[in-house]
């Protein structure tokens, strides 16, 4: 059970190091059931941490996100650790991150926390609309409860669970420096219903359901920028010269951009549902990263985040692979 | 002119005796909702509570083709002219939100393509009942019921919606509804102002903009910045989602020999959006961008057009990945100040 007094003295601890410059978890958000990333350089600010079933956010994507100002002549550059909090799925990014050599495993502290699943904010939102005092929430064998201000409320997990928790795998982080408490049941199988149904479905009835959403998009990069695994630092989107995806919204370059987004993600993608949970204009993002992990999965026996010492899809050959996919 | 009454089960009469081509009504499309043409329907849904793409992208839309032309050619083909829309069911925050954006493009030089499609839009604006949690209109001189920005004025009274109209644009459609309106009772006023009323008082948030936009440059090596940016993910949902945002971006798209040059939406939330060709960036990480953001509206826009660039409709604050909230900036900025 997530023991909120050994996460903190663990910050504590963590943030008071010579060794580290900062640690980033979570904290509960301005109001309603919203949660923040938490960034702390002092111990007293990790009085604030939580983890709850409200911590959706993956932090991974920050390790890769931040942004370096030149170090000016004559200085060295700060390589302090970064502490990070990392759910199971969170963890996969971290891997997968270092497996890619994204980041350096010394600049890194993680701290894991076994995961019961955390819900989907649109799920918990439609059973209590309109709540904007600051809402906490636990886990409770099957069960969610919130503490509203009109006294506990506790709903069947399966009832307010993001889609990915009721079938995760990995609810334990995969690797750690610290577990903060024991480790908990993975659910049993991924049978990428989801994407089944889809596949079932005629061409013509597949385009016009991405259709509506493709032409949808604002291109607002929510997804792109919240994926701990999109850290490219020069971005095929944001190239001008040659122009590979136009600027102008329409459904042609809409397209472009959500088939290199998900493309670029074959064997990388961990599953955390980031991409799908910050968009703010609901486009099912993961029916498309998770057609292709299936792919991956099925032609490749490959999972990407679940091995420290393994290499990328890409770059690892076996000679027994299977080749009567191949045209 | 007289309040008018629309009964419920005439919306389509009312749609067809005015043409619904000339419509736009708020509609959903994959998981997201914003004004678009009627499409076939006789009737509209005006339970949605706002779009989710603000009013703005019909005057403004996201791209916007400024001119055609020929590779090798001088001559250049400007788009044709505006069609006539009449907007229903425009939230009043929206609505007040196109007056602050006249400004910028009524300023120097005078934007045609905005410009005509304003000209040529009668703007029906539907009172909200059930405002959101992030609400926060009336702190910024606006209401659920505030008339700034529209031509006619639509309350719920459940069987019927009240027409109030309010400007000559506003008149002219209920003059061509003819008998699809009917007059309306002072009961229905008073019964109107009661709705306003009670949604007014659902409105928990709120800020006091008092003395913002002179001092919010003081603050600008403030802590406020790097904590409060600390989350956020660079994206451009809070701003190209906002009703008042209109930075662009000029492009070309050029396939074979024909061109066109366009404007698309612009995020200052963005890297590349203020970096040189050089190489550097003045705004070089999300600590001067949301600096930026915030003065841009609180207090830029102030000093130059009189008015905050803000309306309080709380989509920033409801669509933020990551809750980076204005209201707890700007409460962190007045307790700064």
């Amino acid at each position: 059970m997530a023991d909120l007094e050994k996460l903190r003295a663990v910050a504590k601890e963590t943030v008071s190091r010579d060794d580290v410059k900062y640690l980033i978890g979570w904290r509960q958000g301005t109001y309603g059931f919203r949660v923040s990333p938490h960034f702390i350089t002092e111990p007293e600010e990790a009085d604030k941490l939580i983890f709850s079933p409200l911590c959706s956010n993956n932090l991974a994507t920050y390790l890769t996100l931040v942004e370096k100002l030149p170090v000016p002549r004559g200085q060295e550059p700060d390589t302090r650790k970064i502490a990070l909090m990392v759910k199971g799925c969170d963890s996969r990014a971290v891997v997968q991150q270092l497996v890619e050599q994204g980041i350096k495993r010394e600049s890194v502290i993680i701290i894991g926390c076994p995961c019961q699943g955390v819900v989907d904010l649109a799920k918990v939102e439609e059973k209590f609309p309109a709540v904007l005092e600051q809402v906490e929430a636990r886990w409770d064998d099957g069960k969610i409860v919130f503490k509203l201000s009109e006294g506990e409320k506790a709903v069947p997990r399966e009832e307010v669970l993001a889609d990915k928790c009721l079938r995760c795998r990995y609810p334990n982080p995969v690797t750690a420096d610290t577990l903060l408490w024991e480790k908990v049941e993975a659910e049993s199988n991924d049978e990428y219903a989801d994407v089944g149904e889809l596949e079932g479905k005629a061409p013509e009835e597949r385009w016009s359901f991405w259709e509506a959403y493709f032409s949808s998009c604002i291109r607002c990069y929510s997804c792109r920028n919240v994926c701990p695994m999109c850290y490219c630092e020069d971005c095929i989107l944001d190239r001008l010269n040659p122009t590979w995806v136009n600027r102008s919204n329409n459904i042609s370059e809409n397209t472009a951009f959500h088939l290199a987004r998900a493309f670029h993600l074959a064997g990388r993608c961990i599953e955390c549902g980031e991409c799908e949970r910050v968009c703010p204009v609901n486009i099912p993002l993961m029916k498309l990263n998770r057609k292709l992990t299936k792919e991956v999965r099925e032609k490749f026996e490959y999972e990407p985040g679940t091995d420290p010492d393994s290499k990328p899809l890409q770059a690892s050959y076996r000679p027994n692979d299977q080749e009567n996919f191949i045209l | 002119m007289d309040n008018m009454k629309l009964a419920k089960e005439k919306v389509g009469d009312f749609l067809a005796k005015l043409g619904k081509e000339r419509f736009r009504v708020p509609q959903e499309t994959g998981g997201s909702s914003r004004f678009a043409p009627l499409n076939g329907e006789s009737s509209v849904d005006f339970t949605l509570s706002n779009t989710t793409v603000p009013l703005k992208s019909l005057f403004y839309p996201q791209t916007e083709t400024l001119y055609r032309y020929e590779v090798g050619e001088t001559a250049m083909k400007a788009p044709g002219e505006a069609d006539e829309m009449i907007i229903m069911g425009v939230r009043p925050c929206d609505a007040k939100a196109l007056t602050i954006v006249d400004r910028l493009f009524s300023w120097d030089p005078k934007d045609p393509y905005y410009l005509g499609r304003r000209e040529k839009a009668t703007i029906i604006g539907l009172a909200c009942q059930e405002p959101r949690v992030n609400c926060f209109c009336t702190s910024l001189g606006g209401g659920p019921a505030s008339t700034e920005g529209l031509d006619i004025l639509m309350t719920d009274l459940g069987e019927s919606f009240l027409f109030q109209p309010l400007t000559e644009k506003g008149e002219k459609i209920c003059q061509e509804a003819g008998d699809v309106l009917v007059k309306s009772e002072d009961s229905d006023v008073q019964a109107a102002e009661k709705v306003h009323k009670d949604a007014a008082s659902k409105i928990v948030r709120k800020i006091d903009s008092e003395g913002i936009p002179e001092k919010l440059p003081q603050l600008w090596d403030s802590q406020i910045w790097k904590k409060t940016s600390e989350p956020c993910l660079g994206c451009g949902a809070c701003t190209f989602l906002c009703p008042t945002c209109h930075c662009f971006d000029i492009q070309d798209e050029i396939e074979g020999l024909e061109g066109r040059r366009y404007r698309v939406w612009d995020s200052c939330m963005f890297k590349e959006y203020t970096l040189h060709t050089s190489g550097h960036n003045p705004r070089p990480t999300r600590r001067e961008r949301t600096r930026n953001r915030i003065n841009h509206k609180y207090s830029y826009f102030v000093d130059k057009f009189g008015v905050i660039a803000c309306v309080g409709c709380g989509r920033c604050i409801n669509l933020c990945p990551v809750n980076v909230d204005i209201l707890n900036i700007l409460s962190q900025v007045k307790e700064a100040l």
